[in-house]
């Protein structure tokens, strides 16, 4: 008999889902997690230090020594990261590391929980667009009608505030939001007039945050520290208080964290028969389970696959096809800042509010495109790192008072692209350089697509577009270059299809050369949106290990 | 002070940062708390700076003295100023142990990081540089 009937590795957007769906069902749940539970205190408010602007570290992990990872220098622009041989070993915070987050919740417990579904248009791009040389753009195996009924459920079981009404790039929902939009700042009416004066169209951006208390936490305050923080109050919505706490109240989930697992345990026959884990007192344990649910987020997933290889699947489980790792993709943010004659700032977070969905699809010569929105409130050292003009000095009495006359009457419009798979960029472990643990860590390559340059230029020019006719005085923002994406959205590393010649898991997410191996986070997504990813991930999880439970 | 810098590294490193971000109405670098920013980080993240900083400190002044045949620190504002320019364009007389601009970058990287992130950093002492701006924090 098996020790648990699933083991969930990794307790992030799509881990948290999985455990809750399956020990809600009654299966016995381990969810092992890499990181700690992080309270308020300890995620903190750190300007320097957190998942917002990371220039010493992070807040909500990974640990700045024992996590490295390396990168081939073609696949950024600027020299990062230790030099070695033909590599560079880079830590968490350093460019091109492609970090998420490593704690009870990962990216959800310090995201701005943006809660965009995906277009019916996004699950088949190839059909739409057709496949331009050198990507392997693919349509999902799935369509917007699957996945519907799971993107009600993460909005009313998770918890989302939005305005329906407004979603008019979407077949008409038959289902409102559970709670209404959040007050908008001033500054969003201000970008309102652009929006009214080209004649796009306007949306409220949903997001997981409580706009009224709910599922027994209070409504948000406004406070001005949302994206790449934890919540004063808890109003915003994260695995780590909801799915897991559910999971953890049925009585059947176990959650265990400060535990790495180092590989999965085979069993002859094409199935796993559990994992391997590391304590962080580094003593080895072999536990065992009927279901393995892969949670790990899209670089680590294909790094556990990669690390797990037996004689059967030498090249790594479910490798078969030279398929784990491949069609890395994130989203590329193109943008632009504005300087306006008058205020913006009032101090009303989380700040980001007004969208527009005009350019997600139907842009003459280019394959989708993307969403924009206005930005969550920024600190002054974001805005002095990130957002400076580069054409104002940068220290002396000039700088200063720059800063001082202008930090409230700026904003940034921006939004994700989305991004052309390139197999070429790609996840492989690097088995001379080693984490903490001594596991070999992961390798990345590769740049983006050609095509994802060209239309986050495109939306470059629609941001600034949107700014001026908002009354801006002055616009800038760099121009998109080619590298690897992946970061906080990462997605694509175990394709989905039920042709295992060209992917890693089937219509439900299950390894194709193991019978009871399922991957639950963005890995499986065959093209990742022009909108940010997490009720993708979520509504994806619980459609999987629904299936799971239904075909116990 | 610092077991870092000596008395006159100190004064040397005080009016560096004031030119950076020199007071006016509102403190300038050194009173809002930059130095002990940075003399925390150089015994933390940026540990590995500590030699180079005392290099640029020593080069600064040699590089006053061959010019104005002064300390940094005793120059008036404007002629540090314009002494911080040529040293942004490597325009150098006195010979440097250090590559002038490359650092000097990262010394002004420093100071806005001192100056404008949170006080729990050492730095924006009471907040000052919130103040200034408008970043009001209320949640
Ligand atoms: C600051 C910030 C803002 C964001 N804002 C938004 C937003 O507004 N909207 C949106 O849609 N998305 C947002 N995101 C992105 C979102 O958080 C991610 O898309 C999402 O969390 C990815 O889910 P996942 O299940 O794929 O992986 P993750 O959530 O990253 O979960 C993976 C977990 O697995 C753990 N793990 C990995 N390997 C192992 C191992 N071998 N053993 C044990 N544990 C392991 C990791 O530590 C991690 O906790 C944001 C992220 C950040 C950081």
């Amino acid at each position: 008999m098996s020790d648990y009937d699933a083991i969930v590795v990794g307790s992030g957007a799509g881990g948290g889902v999985a455990a809750a769906v399956l020990a809600q069902a009654g299966k016995s749940v381990l969810l092992l997690e890499r990181g700690r539970a992080l309270s308020f205190e300890q995620v903190g408010r750190d300007h320097l230090r957190n998942q917002r602007l990371a220039i010493y570290g992070h807040n909500a992990g990974p640990d700045i020594e024992g996590n490295p990872r390396t990168l081939d220098p073609a696949s950024f622009p600027m020299p990062v990261g230790e030099r070695q041989g033909e590599q560079r070993i880079l830590r968490p915070h350093e460019p091109g590391y492609q970090n998420n987050a490593a704690c009870v919740g990962s990216g959800t417990r310090v995201y701005a929980g943006q809660a965009w579904r995906f277009m019916p248009q996004d699950f088949r791009m190839a059909s739409e667009y057709g496949v331009p040389a050198g990507s392997s753009l693919a349509d999902w195996p799935i369509s917007y009608a699957d996945l519907l009924p799971y993107y009600e459920r993460v909005e009313w079981e998770i918890g989302v505030c939005g305005d329906h009404r407004s979603m008019t790039h979407l077949p008409a929902y038959a289902r409102p939001y559970p709670m209404p939009a959040l007050p908008l700042p001033h500054k969003s009416n201000v970008h309102r007039r652009g929006l009214d004066a080209l004649g796009w169209q306007g949306l409220r951006v949903p997001r997981l945050i409580n706009s009224l208390p709910y599922n027994g936490r209070p409504a948000c305050i406004n406070c001005q520290h949302c994206v790449g923080y934890a919540c004063p109050v808890d109003a915003k919505n994260g695995s780590h208080n909801t799915t897991i706490p559910r999971a953890l109240q049925s009585g059947n989930c176990s959650l265990r964290t400060e535990v790495m697992v180092e590989r999965l345990m085979c069993s002859a026959g094409g199935a796993v028969a559990g994992v391997q884990l590391i304590t962080a007192d580094g003593l080895r344990e072999s536990i065992s389970a009927d279901v393995v649910v892969l949670s790990c987020g899209a670089v680590e997933t294909a790094r556990l696959l990669l690390n797990s290889a037996t004689a059967q699947e030498p090249g790594g489980i479910g490798n078969g096809s030279d398929q784990v790792g491949r069609h890395l993709q994130g989203h590329y943010y193109p943008g632009a800042v504005g300087l306006f004659p008058e205020q913006l700032y009032d101090g009303v977070g989380p700040g980001c509010s007004l969208a527009t969905c005009e350019f997600n699809h139907g842009n003459a010569g280019l394959i989708g495109g993307g969403m924009l929105t206005d930005e969550d409130i920024v600190t002054p050292i974001t805005f002095w790192k990130r957002d400076y003009p580069p054409d104002v000095p940068r220290w002396g009495l000039a700088a200063k008072q720059f800063m001082r006359n202008n930090f409230r009457r700026i904003n940034d419009i921006k939004g994700p692209v989305q991004e052309i798979p390139n197999p070429d960029a790609r996840v492989q472990v690097n088995p001379a350089v080693r984490d903490r643990y001594g596991i070999p860590v992961a390798h990345l390559s590769g740049t983006s697509h050609p095509e994802t340059v060209r239309t986050a230029s495109f939306m470059r020019e629609r941001a600034i577009e949107w700014l001026r006719a908002s009354g801006a005085i002055k616009v800038w923002g760099r121009q998109p270059q080619q590298y690897l994406s992946g970061g906080q959205h990462q997605a694509g590393t175990c394709r989905m299809d039920e042709d295992p010649a060209h992917s890693v898991v089937d219509n439900f997410c299950r390894v194709h050369s193991q019978s009871n191996l399922f991957v639950a986070d963005a890995s499986p997504h065959v093209t990742n949106g022009g909108f940010n990813p997490v009720e993708t991930i979520m509504a994806l999880a619980w459609r999987t290990t629904e299936h799971i439970v239904a075909n116990w | 002070m610092s077991a870092l810098f000596d008395e006159s590294q100190l004064r040397c490193l005080a009016a560096l940062l004031d030119t950076l971000i020199p007071p006016d109405d509102f403190p300038g670098a050194w009173q809002a708390g930059v130095g002990d920013y940075l003399l925390r980080q150089l015994q933390g993240d940026l540990a590995n700076l500590q030699t180079s900083y005392r290099d640029f400190l020593r080069c600064l002044d040699a590089e006053a003295r061959c010019l104005h045949k002064r300390d940094f620190a005793d120059l008036s504002a404007d002629a540090r100023s314009d002494l911080l320019h040529r040293i942004e364009k490597q325009q150098v007389t006195a010979s440097w142990t250090i590559e002038p601009g490359e650092f000097f970058a990262q010394v002004i990287e420093h100071c806005g990081e001192g100056f404008y992130s949170d006080p729990g950093n050492g730095g924006n002492r009471e907040g000052i540089a919130w103040q200034m701006v408008g970043f009001e924090v209320r949640g």
